[in-house]
């Protein structure tokens, strides 16, 4: 379970002194089992909720609490909450020349594994996973080859990002607008491999704009974030009265 | 003492420089050497105040001569790749007992003159000082199947080195030269003379672990039709300066001068080219990649000079360079002197910190942030080394690299 306490942050780097508040009292639970999504206007919180979450620089809680399991993810280092099994699927994923996705998935499996005081996997287990994994994403096995994400189109990086979500069997993921840059087809594999990772283990936080994402993605909860809070919170037709509505009704009533 | 002294026009010579003074009158009188011994006279150790070592001071990091002792000797990245080996080590010279065809090595009775001894300070130092039997002559007059492979690392208080390598019309090899250190002072002057149509990969190991002052100075000249391909490695020492002089004689030549540098610890290392396109038609690509840590300093000094009839000569120069921490430094000076029209030429130039969000990005995935970091590194600097050295060199290359990085990234014991 995923949960978020009224939680307060700031986005900037304090040195600069151009530190922003940007969460104002945000309070959210994703029970082990469910899909939640978050919508919101341009500028509500939704990416940096996921940065907060996930702990990059410069995004810094100022009270309330986020909660893995009852474990303090506030309190580790990106990686610690990583190995903790917290995955981003970024909205921009960031190109890494130079490195090959095999190889930074495979160092990235055994990080884990060895923080866990597992075994790490062998070449031709994680061979033989990742062949299966990028066959049921579609994947052309030469992508896997190249350094991670450079010269990927929009999808290939999205794509990526589900395959790396395939391979690391994370518990708790956020995917922030994980349908910007994709077709329909992409979408629609995208999800696939999102709604195969739908277990009853699992708590999965849905960022997203616009609504189409749902439709291959079904939530059981829909959130609204703005102004750094959730002002509305509802079934899976709340994502549709959004949708046909605009966010502008909605704030109205929130305010 | 005050007899010999009068030798040297230096003013106020160190006692350093009086020691290389006394190592000089011990040789054989020869007028060569006396010329090229004068040459380093005229500078003498060369310090911050001659603007070709502004950044790498060797008068002041030479010491005194009590400090040079015979230095640890370095593990070689490079070791067991050929059975065709030149060790400049121990007290002497190991040779292999058979060579292959076409390649000769010819003992040098003689010193010989160098050219660039008056531009070149530390070239002519080693010119002048380098004796029997660490002076040698290589020719090569075939495809060499295997590489040669020179190895310095004399066990000595001072160690110099001069080898004359002559590449033959048509000829090809792959030379590789190692500097490990093992002398508390050390320097070896290396030239490469390629005749038309001749190829030459040179690649270059530099590392030291104990307080090592080395230089080595490359001469190579390239005839019609000439291929050169140079990749370094390098790590330092307390200062190390590798020097590659490099002139475009015969049209059409082309040359990759590449080179990756990890420098960390209290490390300085200095890489140095001066590239002379003298004729038409020259391509010159020089690619440098490097990063610092600790208190490590790094100098990249590239110059490209276009002789005015040097027209349609491709030059091209860049230097990346990443600075890990805040103590560490990097000083660079890229420069081009174009002489003549029509030709096409660049250089480019960046010091920077690693990329905040790639860090993020490859921690977010449960890479811990030394690992992350070292990871971004060895990707950066691999850019450098992947053009034009074989499987077997790259692989040995890439292994000192993992190691460098394993202990510069090691993360701390919990």
């Amino acid at each position: 379970m995923l949960t978020l306490n009224d939680l307060h942050a700031t986005v900037g780097n304090p040195v600069d002194s151009d530190v922003k508040p940007i969460l104002n009292g945000l309070s959210l639970n994703v029970p082990k089992g469910e899909v939640h999504a978050i919508m919101g206007p341009n500028g509500a919180g939704k990416s940096t909720l996921s940065y907060l979450l996930t702990g990059r620089d410069n995004y810094t809680a100022t009270s309330g609490e986020a909660l893995l399991d009852g474990i303090d993810l506030l309190a580790m280092e990106p990686e610690e909450r990583a190995v903790q099994g917290l995955f981003l699927s970024f909205q921009y994923p960031v190109e890494i020349p130079g490195v090959p996705v095999m190889t930074f998935v495979r160092t990235a499996m055994n990080a884990q594994r060895k923080a866990r005081g597992e075994a790490e996997i062998s070449a031709p287990e994680f061979l033989k996973r990742a062949r299966a994994v990028g066959a049921q994403l579609k994947i052309n096995p030469d992508m896997l080859k190249r350094p991670v994400n450079v010269g990927f189109s929009g999808g290939e990086k999205k794509r990526l990002e589900i395959f790396q979500m395939l391979m690391l069997e994370p518990r708790a993921i956020i995917l922030d607008e994980t349908d910007s840059g994709l077709d329909i087809d992409a979408l629609r594999v995208v999800a696939e491999g999102v709604n195969a990772l739908r277990s009853p283990e699992r708590s999965m936080l849905v960022i997203t704009h616009y609504q189409r994402l749902l439709d291959y993605i079904r939530p059981d909860r829909v959130h609204v974030l703005a102004g750094g809070r959730i002002i509305a919170s509802g079934g899976p037709e709340l994502a549709l009265r959004l949708e046909a509505e605009g966010y502008d009704r909605i704030l109205a009533e929130a305010a | 003492m005050g007899s010999t002294a009068s030798l040297l026009p230096i003013a106020n010579p160190s006692a350093a420089e009086l020691a290389l003074l006394e190592r000089y009158v011990g040789l054989r009188a020869d007028p060569r050497r006396e010329r090229n011994f004068a040459a380093f006279a005229r500078t003498g150790l060369p310090h911050r105040r001659v603007e070709a070592f502004k950044w790498s001071d060797f008068r002041a990091q030479a010491g005194k001569p009590e400090g040079w002792q015979k230095a640890e000797v370095a593990g070689d990245a490079l070791k067991g790749l050929t059975h065709t080996v030149i060790g400049f080590e121990g007290g002497g010279v190991r040779q292999p007992s058979q060579l292959p065809k076409g390649l000769r090595i010819v003992p040098l009775d003689a010193c010989q003159a160098f050219a660039g001894a008056e531009e070149n300070p530390l070239g002519a130092l080693a010119a002048a000082l380098a004796d029997r039997p660490a002076l040698l002559g290589i020719e090569i007059s075939e495809l060499l199947e295997a590489p040669l492979h020179l190895v310095f690392s004399a066990d000595a208080a001072l160690s110099f080195q001069r080898v004359t390598v002559i590449v033959r019309a048509g000829a090809s090899a792959e030379v590789l030269e190692s500097y490990l250190g093992g002398a508390g002072f050390s320097a070896a002057l290396i030239e490469y003379e390629l005749e038309a149509g001749s190829r030459v990969t040179r690649v270059i190991f530099q590392a030291a672990s104990g307080p090592a002052v080395q230089a080595s100075t490359g001469q190579v000249t390239l005839n019609t039709g000439c291929r050169f391909a140079q990749t370094v490695l390098a790590s330092g020492a307390k200062l190390a300066r590798l020097e590659t002089h490099l002139v475009h004689a015969g049209a059409g030549a082309e040359a990759s001068l590449n080179a990756a540098y990890l420098v960390g610890g209290k490390n300085h290392l200095d890489l140095t080219s001066h590239v002379r396109h003298s004729v038409a038609g020259g391509t010159t690509k020089q690619l440098t990649r490097g990063a610092v840590s600790a208190n490590g300093r790094a100098v990249f000094q590239g110059k490209f000079y276009v002789a005015r009839h040097a027209v349609k000569t491709d030059a091209r120069m860049a230097h990346n360079a990443l600075v890990l921490s805040p103590e560490a430094a990097v000083f660079a000076k890229p420069e081009l002197q174009i002489y003549a029209d029509d030709v096409q030429c660049a250089h480019g130039n960046t010091v920077g910190e690693l990329d905040a969000l790639q860090v993020f990005y490859l921690r977010q995935r449960g890479i811990s942030q030394p690992q992350a970091q070292a990871m971004l590194t060895r990707a950066f600097l691999l850019n450098a080394l992947s053009d034009g050295i074989g499987e077997p060199v790259l692989a040995a290359l890439e292994a000192s690299l993992d190691d460098r990085l394993g202990a510069m990234f090691a993360e701390a014991p919990v």
